[in-house]
């Protein structure tokens, strides 16, 4: 039959568990630098593969995310709900002006060829958004022609 | 510029007939700039710069989701090769994987072949014949912004292309160890990049059987010797050289030999021109014959003056450019300072791959002031030379006219 050790067994145990532990650990101050490297270690190396003249390593980037909105306007609202899940606003934003039916066009293409999940009910007020932005850019461009620097 | 003031006399000749003059207007590479100006017709056509993309350097700044970052034209004034951290980018989908992992990447060939094959980058490097060439990249709808009337799409000016040497194996060495079965008739590509919509069509592109066995096209683990940037295709791009980029499937991981038309949407419907020479419809037409985009026609442009920069007159001048000859070399390239009724040739400097950028470049004289629009136009070894208009179609593709910039002789 199994019995239950004594208490005094058990502490005695657990003390000499405990000098082990701070034995290996050392004083402080006394520790191996070794340690404090591998608390700060930079991450493995990465992986690579080689052929003559070439090595290819592994990569990991990060991609910025982009925060920008639809400037204020009508429905601006509708458009920012609608259309920044897939592209950022400058792709609409940095159209020439277009009319009201090539944009009616576009939408509908978002819709139906890249599956945009947009309500059809929001379809004219994006429409117009987009159609009275492009009236602002087309001001724009008339009262200052481009200077180009690039 | 020093050696270049002593024209000869039939230089100083054609100067005299013609308009040419003296020159302030260098484009300043090395100039911070926090915005750009495309110069686009309808606007709008300030850009910001940024270096905020990863392995890529200062770039004009289309679209951050999913990225369309342009290559500014001064990039293309110091050397025919475009350097990797300037090369130029477009993705169609913003799910795009950010770290590749170069032990587990593999390239499957399947389909129509006797043998599937699971590719490893080792298998690529160390497997199968080298090669290298020099192409250019060049976007379908590069310089769609200077289209007239507007037409909708990614409003790049020129700098949607680049030139590069690019290392890797041929397609053709890749089809045979897989062996493709009789009655393939094309061969379609797909990259690890996915629609943000579940649903959307998947970017896959295909060539046919005969091209992608033609020996020419590559699939590229380094351009300019090095790894390509990941976000122009790590670890493995397809190269078809003298074909528009639209082909050039990124971070390519799939090969699918295929015993039918391909009919996916982006082969289908998208990336169509005008079945004619030049891609060119009046913006009326309607219900005409249409193909998929395919070969890029020869073009040109002056890389170190700018568009309304100002140039003295009564100089020598010296003026220098690239071009680009399309599926052939660059035969010649002429400029003309009124509008195409002079042209004069410019001397070419060594070709470095048929596929690739050439540079040329000519000293001249502005002798009165005033503004002088300078035309420059390609012409390859095919006979095939740009025309003077420009061709239109709705999707804003393969730009084919000589390109003009007015500068100002004062």
């Amino acid at each position: 039959m199994m019995k239950a050790p004594a208490l005094p067994a058990l502490i005695s145990v657990a003390f000499v568990v405990m000098a082990i532990v701070l034995i290996a650990i050392g004083p402080p101050g006394s520790r191996p630098p070794r340690e404090r490297v591998a608390t700060h270690s930079p991450p493995p190396a990465p992986s690579s593969v080689s052929g003559p003249g070439l090595t290819l390593m592994s990569v990991s980037v990060d991609l910025p995310e982009d925060a920008a909105a639809y400037p204020d306007g009508p429905h601006v609202d509708t458009i920012n709900a609608n259309c920044t899940a897939c592209h950022s606003p400058s792709m609409a934003l940095y159209q020439p002006p277009l009319s009201a039916e090539t944009w009616h066009k576009e939408v509908e293409k978002m819709r139906d060829t890249y599956k945009a999940v947009i309500d059809e009910k929001d379809v004219p007020a994006i429409v117009a958004y987009l159609a009275a932005m492009s009236t602002r850019t087309a001001a724009g461009a008339s009262a200052a022609a481009p200077k180009p620097t690039e | 510029m020093p050696d270049r003031l002593m024209a000869p006399i039939d230089r100083r000749r054609i100067l005299q007939a013609s308009a040419f003059g003296g020159l302030t207007a260098f484009a300043t590479p090395g100039l911070a700039q926090t915005l750009a100006n495309l110069g686009l017709p309808a606007g709008p056509s300030l850009r910001e710069m940024t270096t905020a993309f990863p392995q890529k350097g200062a770039m004009i700044l289309q679209r951050t989701r999913p990225p369309l970052l342009e290559t500014p034209m001064a990039v293309f004034d110091q050397g025919v090769f475009t350097p990797n951290d300037r090369f130029f980018v477009r993705w169609h989908w913003a799910e795009i994987p950010t770290s590749i992992d170069v032990d587990a990447f593999r390239l499957k060939v399947h389909g129509a072949v006797e043998r599937p094959l699971s590719l490893s980058l080792a298998d690529l490097l160390r497997g199968l014949p080298r090669v290298e060439l020099a192409a250019i990249n060049q976007c379908s709808g590069n310089s769609r912004g200077f289209f007239q009337p507007s037409v909708p799409g990614g409003a790049w000016g020129h700098g949607a292309m680049g030139n590069a040497k690019w290392m890797g194996v041929r397609l053709r060495d890749v089809l045979d160890k897989a062996g493709v079965k009789p009655g393939a008739v094309q061969v379609r590509f797909s990259g690890m990049d996915a629609p943000v919509v579940p649903t959307g069509p998947d970017f896959k592109k295909s060539l046919s059987i005969d091209h992608a066995r033609d020996g020419e096209v590559i699939l590229a683990f380094a351009m300019n010797g090095e790894a390509l940037p990941l976000l122009n295709g790590f670890p493995l791009r397809l190269i078809v050289p003298g074909w528009f980029s639209t082909y050039w499937v990124k971070m390519l991981n799939d090969i699918e030999v295929l015993d039918r038309p391909d009919d996916n949407f982006w082969m289908a419907k998208a990336y169509k021109l005008p079945d004619n020479r030049w891609a060119n419809v009046a913006p009326t037409a309607k219900d005409y014959a249409t193909m998929p985009i395919s070969t890029m026609v020869p073009r040109a442009w002056i890389t170190n003056l700018v568009e309304g920069g100002t140039v003295s007159a009564g100089q020598p001048i010296y003026i220098r450019g690239i071009a680009m000859g399309g599926t052939r070399g660059v035969a010649k390239v002429d400029i003309s300072p009124d509008l195409g009724r002079h042209w004069y040739p410019t001397r070419l400097e060594p070709e470095e791959g048929r596929y690739g950028f050439r540079r040329w470049a000519i000293t001249a004289k502005l002798p009165h002031a005033g503004k002088v629009p300078l035309t420059v136009r390609c012409t390859n070894h095919g006979g095939e030379t740009q025309p003077m208009t420009q061709n239109w179609n709705p999707g804003g593709y393969r730009r084919a006219g000589a390109e003009t910039i007015t500068v100002v002789a004062a």
